[in-house]
């Protein structure tokens, strides 16, 4: 299972180096911040690769080979059509080790959490005093987080739409 | 929490012992009481937290832990700093990762927050974790699922149910209700306004804990960038607003969340975490 994860964890970062779209009129920046040179501008539409991402900003490489920066909500993902995580590779041999067959079921529930299975499955409640268990007190989270280091912040709750 | 007619407390305290035949009447009962007494019963938090146990129990039961004690202990402390950054500090906050490979998170009343290995295999730092982690806090602290189960699994009954519930044994009718309502509104999803109100809290709530407030925003571009068709995705996009809806809401909090952009994202304590 360690092993299993670990490779997981190997695979391509799944959002980037991908096909996008802005979803609306922009301009290639050089740095992914407001201030930086614009250097291309961006029709709604067109056609990009998504290479990393940086904060609110992602690097991107259109089509005549600029390369910078665009805010990273204005991009969309286009879906390549290829395999897929959970239907190929390392997530088909799990599904297949859990449901002894393709792990392709869509609908039906051999799977462990589709809506058939969360409605039907016996309670495991030594399962869950296991997880109860492994709970952090506050005191070992801060201590945890400051590690981190992670320093909290106070923020206000937005109103409703933000 | 308001208590209903002590009439009403006696024949719930004898149906709990009582055959089926009993039970109908208790309904009957029920039925023609509420009219008159309107309880507008608010559930208290022993019995929000008992809900929650057994909803995670079944939940554990279609998915067990993944087993990994250190990563289990990782998730946990990360939720629980998110969670003491919040109006509820003090619930028995439990965290899990559940060995599935479907792509989803979970909530259950009173502090029991799941993600699943498949998800947390497509996370790249600490601050998508926390994000993904605080939208479900956000559940738990808004009981989201607690007044959807409320709703379905009609007021008065389960009002009366919660009233006498440590009294009653693990498998009385009344408390199954509840665990079935609870289980209905995992596969059926909640509202549409809560998920909403998840996601716009929760990159709050990440951002107080420290963290780069981008890493929900981030989880979602990466299911929104996976083949909806995807069997492992199905339940999730079911039981969800659409990624590229729920982006364009987070859009409209861009400045807030540029506010704590810069913060960490502990990209290599994640990848270290549990290995």
């Amino acid at each position: 299972m360690r092993a299993a994860l670990a490779l997981l964890l190997l695979l391509p970062a799944l959002a980037f180096g991908r096909p996008a779209t802005a979803v609306r009129a922009t301009e290639i920046r050089s740095a992914p911040n407001f201030d930086s040179a614009a250097l291309a501008r961006l029709a709604e539409g067109q056609r990009l690769e998504a290479l990393e991402r940086d904060r609110g900003w992602t690097r991107v490489r259109d089509e005549r080979g600029n390369e910078g920066w665009v805010r990273m909500f204005l991009l969309r993902y286009a879906d390549e059509g290829t395999a897929q995580p959970g239907d190929s590779g390392i997530m088909a041999a799990l599904n297949a080790a859990r449901t002894g067959s393709s792990g392709r079921q869509v609908t039906t529930g051999v799977r462990g959490l589709d809506a058939q299975q969360l409605t039907s499955a016996k309670p495991n409640p030594a399962e869950l005093k296991k997880m109860q268990g492994y709970g952090a007190s506050a005191d070992a989270a801060a201590k945890f987080a400051a590690q981190g280091p992670l320093t909290a912040q106070k923020v206000a709750y937005p109103k409703e739409g933000g | 929490m308001s208590r209903l007619p002590g009439m009403l407390l006696a024949a719930a305290l004898l149906a709990a012992a009582a055959p089926a035949a009993a039970q109908f009447n208790l309904n009957k009962l029920l039925d023609a009481a509420k009219n008159v007494s309107k309880a507008t019963t608010e559930i208290g938090e022993p019995e929000e937290i008992a809900i929650g146990g057994d909803l995670s129990a079944r939940l554990l039961g279609a998915a067990p832990l993944v087993p990994n004690d250190d990563l289990q202990r990782y998730v946990n402390r990360v939720g629980r700093w998110l969670a003491s950054q919040t109006e509820r500090p003090n619930l028995p906050w439990a965290f899990g990762v559940l060995d599935a490979p479907e792509v989803n998170a979970f909530a259950a009343p009173g502090g029991y927050v799941f993600v699943t290995r498949g998800l947390v295999a497509r996370m790249r730092s600490e601050s998508e974790l926390a994000g993904v982690l605080s939208h479900e806090i956000v559940h738990v602290l808004k009981k989201h699922h607690l007044h959807a189960i409320q709703k379905s699994a009609q007021m008065e009954l389960a009002n009366t149910a919660i009233s006498t519930f440590s009294r009653q044994d693990q498998n009385t009718p009344l408390r199954e209700k509840l665990l079935s309502a609870g289980s209905e509104v995992f596969a059926r999803g909640l509202d549409k306004s809560d998920e909403l109100e998840a996601d716009r809290l929760g990159v709050v709530i990440a951002a107080r804990g420290g963290y780069d407030a981008y890493g929900l925003p981030a989880v979602l571009q990466t299911l929104q960038a996976m083949n909806p068709a995807d069997s492992s995705l199905a339940l999730m996009f079911k039981t969800h607003p659409a990624p590229a809806e729920r982006l364009d809401a987070l859009e409209k909090m861009q400045s807030l969340l540029d506010a704590y952009a810069a913060q960490p994202q502990l990209a290599a304590r994640f990848a270290a975490a549990g290995r």
